[in-house]
């Protein structure tokens, strides 16, 4: 018997009901992690990245409704009972959320949050204190300072660290960031990138969520791409950068100030009023007939690879034109 | 900070002098006669003659002008000198203050307590079984405290307690030998029926900015850590709760004051409230006078207390140890 | 001036909405409210009509009598019927609480309009004024200014006045912001730049919004109203027993319920419950869709 995947997501689906309607932020990302692995999730704001790690701790709120599974080492998620819930987060994930500045608790010291951290995931009150000092030093911070400051006190890069340390102090088997270069400059996404690799190597799958494509090249791993709550493709990230297969990665790349900053024509979909078909379809400068009527699927591509557009290569010849053509792209039909 | 509350303390004898200023003039600007007042209700007869009432109004140095009786009396303020009190005859109105001071003091102790324990346990159960028939009972229970009158409330309370089940005193304080010159029996109906009022909207406050904190990151991130529900909400989401409270807290206890006034009046008890009532039904107005501006220093003080309250508790308000 | 106006009181004000605005988000809560609103209403209209107070006798024969089908609130202590009583006290309550709730909110509207459209030396005049008011408890204030101006005025005007006077600065607070952040809104800005006068500024723009922040005002003061006029009643300081209003029958109802009659009690001071919360609800439900704020139940 081979041991389960650290994560282990199929066909997860989330809906929201709103006022307005039923908003589906996530539909059906297939997704696989094992012990040691990276995965990166990128996508523009409001493509189900948060919803993603939210639904992956079962920590939605109350107006979602989920399907699928979701499997962290071998125990489903979806449908849990909240006991088994909390002793799954407790004993074996760690979530770095998103937005430092507001994941401390302001009217707690950091000394204060790091007791509850111990206490909360049952280490051992003198080792995990010890482990906790030791992951501020390792990251710079001075222990004895930060453990005495309120977390006002400290800046978004400071705060950043402190909820590594603090997520890294029961060696979780997966750890989840979100979001965890926010606002930083590029030496601190750097020094960022390589705290997160070390917890790679003691042997923690590691599933980093970002809509920073350089912070996602720092740490190679696989990237997934997700828009509108679809995964449109999934590959390992340095080919993903270099070679990117669906049209929109490509749009995302092709954003970069240093690939032309062309930004993508139109904006995100309403989630609440989805189009049948590829989500990404009115936005999309291949866009065919058949491409509005069914979502397409997955197709494998280079070695681990998937993406969800059957009309990727065609999309080669006529990108490597776009790149000739900049302002073309710019004004491009809709 | 301390600054802060420094400037605000220094300040508080000036709004008081507002305060002051503003009731005198009131009262000098209506054209009401004390002294026919008294004189009528010491005769029995409106047509008492003009001498008579002179000679009272002389007494009381009422026939100087407005300032003067303004500044006179807010210096005999200064000193602790209330006047003459009229509804208690010949007693300084300091002495019937303070002789009913201990009572009210018990009253809207005991009513402060009760407001805030309950709200804050009432709101937490609330919150946390969110949906559950608990959390709708609270809720109806509040709905209810809020806009019943308080006096309609303690009535049927009486009723019920006292006169239907005979559990508890209608009225009164029982045995004066006792330390406050009131037994504790007698202190539950007056108390809970006079916390009532503020009871409800306080719970629900707590109820709602709990169930508000609750979906911040922090706290989210607390279970996330594995923190059971009811541990993250008492130990991150009520922490942060509490400041609004304070706030809460400190503008709007002082009303109690106003319920008091109906609630003394109810239960017979021996405090102000009953003797503001008294006052006012007699017109004596330096007794009333003095009772209203006790009032306003309640409210000012409440509110600077939350304030402070409010900035020793949030530590992004205090300033750091540099 | 500085140090004085570190001292304002903040105004939280906001009970009676607080409490209200589960209810009025329930489906229904607001029709039922509105009916129960509308049906009072009618009652206390038609009264008169309905039982005339003529017909209430002393009847010593009749004394403390439970409800019954002729007499559906029972009797008192002297056989007087209750229903008859509560129908007119009603008729009382909601005319000197409506008088007291429009001067207010009319009262505060004039002061806190003027503070906001003329701004500077004004509004920090008005300002300072808002605090020493805003530092009083509103029912002993209201208690001294009823005593005052009692028996000049009468019961009914007496109470207004008092209402008033203790309830005119949260009104006054809210239309004075409202006139603030509206005069920053990008569509009046434009169009005082397009040139037009003060005048049409103010009733193109300022108006509307003010005359919607007054009506809702007067809803929710009405309950406060209520509080104000029964409980000084109940004191005895309110509304002669010639004109009871339900406060005085509530304080009337005391004999009553030393003797065991709970109903002279419980349906003067149940109407006045039910009125004041389904005003309350009514003023919840509309607070709720004149500020967006309040709406965000379902978000994260
Ligand atoms: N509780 C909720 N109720 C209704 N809609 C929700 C809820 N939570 C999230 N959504 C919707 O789901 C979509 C995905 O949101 P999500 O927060 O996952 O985006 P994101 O990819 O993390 O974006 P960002 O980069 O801004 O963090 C959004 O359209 C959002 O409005
Ligand atoms: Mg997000």
């Amino acid at each position: 018997m081979t041991t389960p995947p650290v994560l282990d997501i199929e066909d997860l689906q989330v809906r929201f009901r709103a006022r307005h309607g039923v908003v589906s932020a996530l539909r059906g990302p297939d997704l696989r992690l094992d012990a040691g692995g990276l995965l990166v999730v990128v996508g523009e704001s409001g493509s189900g990245k948060t919803v993603l790690a939210t639904a992956l701790l079962g920590m939605l709120p109350s107006n979602a409704e989920v399907t699928g599974s979701v499997q962290v080492l071998g125990n489903q998620v979806v449908g849990a009972s909240s006991r088994q819930l909390r002793a799954l987060r407790r004993d074996h994930v760690a979530l770095i959320p998103q937005g430092a500045s507001t994941a401390l608790n302001p009217v707690r010291t950091i000394g204060w949050q790091a007791r509850r951290t111990v206490r909360t995931r049952r280490l051992d009150p003198q080792q995990g204190a010890a482990r906790i000092d030791l992951e501020l030093d390792a990251s710079g911070l001075s222990p004895i300072d930060t453990r005495r400051a309120y977390p006002h006190e400290l800046s978004g890069g400071m705060q950043q660290r402190v909820l590594l340390a603090l997520s890294r102090a029961a060696d979780p088997d997966l750890v989840i960031a979100d979001e965890p270069t926010h606002g930083l400059d590029a030496d601190l996404v750097d020094a960022t990138a390589r705290r997160l690799l070390e917890v790679q190597q003691t042997g923690a799958a590691l599933l980093v969520i970002t809509h920073d494509l350089r912070l996602a090249a720092a740490l190679g791993g696989e990237t997934a791409v997700l828009y509108g709550g679809d995964l449109l493709e999934r590959q390992a990230t340095l080919p993903l950068l270099d070679r990117p297969a669906h049209p929109y990665t490509r749009g995302l790349i092709g954003a970069l100030p240093e690939r032309g900053a062309n930004p993508i024509v139109g904006s995100p979909p309403d989630l609440s009023a989805l189009p049948p078909g590829c989500s990404f379809a009115p936005r999309c400068p291949l866009v065919r007939a058949d491409c509005t009527t069914a979502l397409p699927a997955l197709e494998p591509i280079g070695e681990t690879g998937m993406v969800r557009c059957p009309y990727h290569h065609e999309a080669d010849q006529d990108m490597a034109s776009h790149a000739a053509a900049p302002e073309q792209d710019r004004h491009a039909p809709r | 900070m301390w600054r802060m509350i420094g400037v605000r303390l220094l300040s508080l004898p000036a709004i008081m002098l507002a305060v002051a200023l503003l009731t005198f003039a009131l009262m000098w600007a209506s054209p009401y006669d004390p002294a026919a007042t008294y004189v009528a209700a010491l005769t029995g007869q409106d047509g008492a003659s003009q001498e008579v009432r002179d000679a009272y109004a002389a007494a009381w140095g009422l026939d100087a002008s407005g300032p003067q009786q303004f500044w006179a009396w807010l210096t005999n303020v200064t000193r602790g000198d209330l006047g003459i009190s009229r509804e208690v005859p010949g007693v300084p109105v300091t002495r019937v203050l303070l002789d009913r001071l201990p009572a009210t003091v018990l009253l809207l102790g005991a009513s402060t307590v009760i407001v805030l324990v309950l709200s804050l346990v009432l709101g937490v159960l609330a919150a946390r079984f969110r949906g559950s028939p608990i959390d709708t009972g609270v809720r109806m229970l509040s709905y209810v405290g809020t806009f019943a009158p308080s006096f309609w409330l303690a009535l049927l309370a009486v009723y019920f307690f006292a006169i239907w089940g005979g559990w508890l005193p209608a009225g009164g304080t029982g045995d004066v030998r006792t330390e406050t010159g009131i037994e504790l029996r007698y202190l539950i109906l007056p108390a809970t029926t006079l916390a009532i009022s503020q009871l409800g909207w306080f719970t629900l406050f707590v109820r709602d900015t709990l169930l508000d904190r609750m979906r911040d990151d922090h706290v989210r991130f607390a279970e996330a850590q594995g923190a059971s529900r009811t541990g993250a909400l008492i130990r991150s989401a009520l922490p942060n709760a509490l400041l609004p409270y304070v706030t809460l807290a400190g503008a709007h206890l002082p009303e109690l004051i106003g319920g008091a006034i109906l609630i003394e009046s109810i239960f017979g008890w021996p405090g102000l409230g009953n003797l503001a009532r008294r006052a006012a039904v007699s017109v004596d107005v330096p007794l009333l006078l003095a009772i209203v501006l006790g009032g306003a220093v309640l409210t000012v003080l409440g509110n600077l207390l939350a304030d402070i309250g409010y900035r020793l508790l949030d530590p992004r308000t205090r300033r750091s140890p540099a | 001036m500085t140090a004085f106006g570190l001292l304002r009181t903040p105004d939280r004000r906001r009970p009676l909405t607080g409490a209200a605005r589960r209810v009025a988000r329930l489906p229904g809560a607001v029709q039922i409210a509105t009916g129960i609103v509308v049906v009072l209403l009618l009652a206390a209209l038609f009264a008169p009509w309905l039982r005339p107070m003529d017909t209430v006798t002393v009847d010593l024969g009749a004394r403390l009598t439970p409800p019954s089908w002729s007499a559906p609130m029972g009797t008192d202590t002297v056989g007087r019927d209750l229903f008859t009583l509560v129908l007119h006290g009603l008729r009382v309550s909601l005319l000197v609480s409506a008088a007291a709730a429009v001067v207010a909110a009319l009262l505060g509207g004039a002061i806190g309009g003027l503070a906001g459209a003329v701004g500077g030396k004004v509004d920090a005049i008005v300002m300072r004024i808002v605090d020493v008011f805003a530092a009083q408890n509103h029912f002993l204030f209201g208690l001294l200014l009823v005593v005052l101006t009692r028996p000049l005025f009468g019961s009914v005007v007496a109470v207004t006045l008092s209402v008033a006077v203790t309830h005119w600065v949260s009104t006054a607070r809210i239309v004075r912001s409202e006139i603030l952040s509206l005069r920053s809104r990008p569509f009046v800005l434009a169009s005082i730049n397009a040139g037009a006068s003060r005048l049409h500024v103010a009733r193109r723009h300022l108006l509307p919004h003010v005359v919607q922040a007054l009506a809702l005002t007067f809803v929710l003061l009405v309950p406060h109203a209520i509080f104000h006029e029964s409980g000084y009643s109940f004191l005895g300081l309110g509304m002669p027993p010639t004109r009871a209003s339900l406060g005085n029958l509530v304080a009337d109802s005391q004999r009553s319920l030393l003797l065991g009659g709970w109903w002279a009690t419980l349906f003067p001071g149940g109407v006045l419950f039910v009125f004041c919360a389904a005003v309350g609800t009514i003023g919840a439900w509309g607070r709720d869709r004149l500020d967006p704020r309040s709406r965000s139940e379902l978000e994260l």
